[in-house]
């Protein structure tokens, strides 16, 4: 037998018949070590786990419209191709205007949106009642509503009032490819029904909203959802005639020519943006605790149908990446051109800081455990060699050298170390795991390389808290072993 | 021919003298057994001899070494090399098999070598226990097994201090004969006793009182 096997037989008969004494050992170690290997995951995961969870403070990059050229769904969406769809968490687009309630002589700011964005992008929002599902439904901050006393349910009349200037479109504009006409014409019983129609790229028809909320019920008002109704109207040129290639709607008439009138004087008006009435049903009412709560919203639809234009001013991102990346896309969109990308610095730099905080923290709280286990396991060893001072003066007086001594303790410190390591790597996933799904709500995967650092670490460790144990074996005097103690 | 030679030496506690100018010899080969009151310095004597502690003043030739101007790490050297140990309390490593405690020595000595260990436990009659823990062993045995951890590595001068105080008759008689081999084989042997019995059984028995040399006795009916 060589000297290493004897030496290694010797170790693992020290440990293991001797289990109850080295279990408290191997229990401050494991300890130790599964604190750190918790804490060192958490520590490599917590920025993709804060970034996920940062994103549910909102927003973290606008983008605008570039100098003249105006911002609209498709010059977003080639901006939005510059960010992985995988870190693109939300993008909800906002287009602002004034809207007045003449019943009560106010106006208010509202906010066309995609609401099915805002929840992504502001996850915050609190809305009793729900967010608007159907067009001509409208969301109303709290604020408002306490002003005016409206409830869910409710309902809110609201007029577009074209700017002074903004109204004197020529009719050329209005025939410009891809622009939205919208109108309106006094239907059945004077009610008012509205429409609004995409042109496409040689000004044809390419589709048509209309809007009939205020005719019979089982008659004209059916005609808006009409799918064959509508579609007669793909393809055509303005003006048109009823009868001459667009069929009236079966027992409504009336209202059929309200929709042709309505389109021939949105083009013929020159696209006069007009004044447009139309009742909301209040779908929910918005609290945030922002200023938010002082605008009405309402859907992208429903702004376009109003204002006759699907322009925007304004969308918020919410982007998965640190602020060097966000910078990185931020700059990538701008040079694009056409569109203009920003950060909300106010978000990225406190993301950025908090961040920081955090893991300063978890590194604190690291070097605390690791002093801690170190005072620990060296406490357990000094223990184990005053309790072992017999054997160790009868191995000296044998002739073990203070370097064989020194071996055979710093032998068992190290295994010790390694079977807490690795007893610290898998229960530190599990704490970590743990951790993870309370604190921050998403699991974690197990990274490879923490076997072999929590194993080399808490080898390092119980190495260093057997030196002092080390040096008092090593001082025990042989001639103990002829006294009867 | 010499092999240990004390000269004048004292070891002094405080005020207390353990050992007072003593000055005795011995003989390789020889067995020699040490008796004298309790505190009359015996286990003093067998610390400096075994090299396990330092005279305050005098010679000790070990083989012709002066023991008492060593250092403590050549003083490892020569215990590991020339000298076996046994206790009056056994002492053994008590997570160790009886075999395991007698390779320890080897370990320390040279090589480990289970099967000369295995040999060393048949000698003293415990071959078929070479696989028990100290616990699972009586203490003649753990004695026994003391006795052939001391000779495993074929020392010059083996050392024990009261190997039979702790044993009854058959066990002491079984250590006796032991030793008795021992000493026909050559090995130099000295051995601290209360025992009449077992001071007996050596050549010569040195007495001492209150750390000096109160007299040597030939044992004349030796090996009758
Ligand atoms: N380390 C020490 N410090 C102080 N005094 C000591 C020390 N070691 C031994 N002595 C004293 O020296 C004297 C001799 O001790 P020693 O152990 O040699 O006696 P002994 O003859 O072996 O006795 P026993 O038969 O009881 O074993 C005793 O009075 C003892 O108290
Ligand atoms: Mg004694």
């Amino acid at each position: 037998m060589t000297k290493r096997r004897m030496f290694l037989r010797m170790i693992t008969a020290s440990l293991l018949r001797r289990r109850s004494r080295m279990l408290i050992a191997l229990l401050s170690i494991g300890i130790g070590a599964t604190i750190l290997a918790g804490l060192v995951t958490i520590y490599v995961d917590v920025p993709r786990q804060m970034g996920a969870q940062f994103r549910s403070y909102g927003a973290n990059m606008l983008i605008l419209p570039d100098g003249d050229s105006a911002l609209t769904p498709d010059s977003l969406q080639t901006a939005l191709a510059a960010i992985p769809a995988d870190e693109l968490v939300g993008a909800a687009s906002y287009r602002y205007v004034r809207l007045d309630m003449t019943s009560r002589q106010q106006s208010f700011t509202a906010a066309g949106t995609d609401f099915e964005q805002i929840t992504k992008t502001s996850p915050y929002f609190s809305v009793e009642g729900s967010y608007p599902s159907a067009t001509r439904e409208v969301l109303v901050g709290k604020e408002i509503a306490d002003t005016i006393g409206v409830k869910t349910g409710s309902t809110m009349t609201l007029t577009w009032q074209p700017a002074q200037g903004a109204a004197e479109k020529s009719p050329e504009e209005s025939r410009t490819p891809g622009a939205v006409l919208s109108g309106s014409a006094e239907g059945f019983g004077g009610g008012l029904v509205y429409v609004a129609a995409q042109l496409d790229s040689e000004t044809r028809i390419a589709s048509l909203t209309v809007d009939a909320s205020t005719q019979t019920p089982e008659y004209g008002g059916l005609l808006a959802e009409d799918e064959a109704f509508l579609a007669q109207f793909t393809g055509k040129t303005l003006p048109l005639t009823l009868g001459e290639g667009i069929d009236a709607f079966s027992g409504a008439t009336v209202t059929s020519a309200a929709v042709v009138d309505a389109l021939n004087r949105a083009v013929s008006a020159g696209e006069q943006a007009q004044v447009k009435t139309v009742n909301f049903l209040v779908a929910g009412i918005l609290t945030t605790g922002g200023e938010e709560e002082g605008y009405l919203f309402i859907s992208l639809e429903d702004m376009a149908i109003m204002t006759g234009s699907d322009a925007l001013d304004v969308a918020e991102l919410s982007v998965s990446a640190g602020a060097e990346q966000l910078q990185a896309y931020a700059d990538s969109i701008s040079e694009q051109g056409g569109v203009q990308a920003r950060l909300v610095k106010r978000v990225t730099r406190s993301e950025a800081a908090v961040l920081t905080k955090l893991q300063s923290l978890v590194f604190l709280v690291t070097a605390v455990v690791l002093l801690l286990t170190m005072i620990c396991v060296s406490t357990t060893m000094m223990a184990v060699v005053s309790e072992r001072r017999r054997e160790i003066g009868l191995r000296k007086a044998l002739g073990a050298s203070d370097g064989s001594i020194r071996a055979e303790f710093l032998g068992e410190g190290l295994f010790l170390g390694a079977l807490g390591g690795v007893l610290g790597a898998v229960l530190g996933f599990v704490f970590a795991q743990v951790v993870s799904v309370n604190v921050f709500g998403s699991s974690i995967t197990f990274q490879p390389l923490l076997l072999p650092i929590a194993v080399i670490v808490s080898m390092a460790v119980s190495a260093v808290s057997c030196l002092m144990p080390i040096k008092r074996a090593v001082a025990i005097d042989p001639a103990l072993v002829l006294k009867g103690e | 021919m010499s092999l240990l030679e004390l000269r004048n030496v004292s070891k002094i506690y405080g005020e207390l003298k353990a050992l007072d100018n003593v000055s005795i010899h011995v003989d390789q080969g020889e067995w020699v057994a040490i008796m004298g009151p309790s505190g009359s310095g015996k286990s003093t004597m067998m610390n400096i001899i075994g090299c396990m502690d330092k005279p305050t003043s005098g010679q000790v030739l070990l083989d012709g070494v002066d023991i008492a101007r060593e250092s403590s790490k050549r003083l490892t050297d020569i215990r590991r090399d020339k000298i076996g140990l046994i206790f009056q309390q056994f002492h053994m490593v008590s997570y160790l098999t009886a075999v395991e405690n007698v390779m320890v020595s080897q370990y320390y000595h040279s090589m480990p070598d289970e099967k000369e260990a295995l040999e060393a436990l048949e000698r003293v009659g415990l071959r078929e226990r070479a696989r028990h823990l100290p616990s699972q062993l009586s203490g003649g045995e753990q004695q026994r097994v003391c006795v052939a951890r001391a000779l495993i590595n074929h020392p010059e001068l083996i050392l024990a201090d009261e190997p039979t105080g702790n044993l009854d008759e058959a066990n002491e008689n079984i250590v006796l004969d032991l030793f008795a081999q021992l000493h026909r084989e050559g090995t130099t042997l000295i051995v601290v006793t209360h025992d009449p019995e077992v001071a007996d059984a050596a050549q010569r028995t040195i007495v001492l009182e209150h750390g000096k040399l109160l007299k040597e006795v030939v044992n004349e009916h030796f090996g009758e």
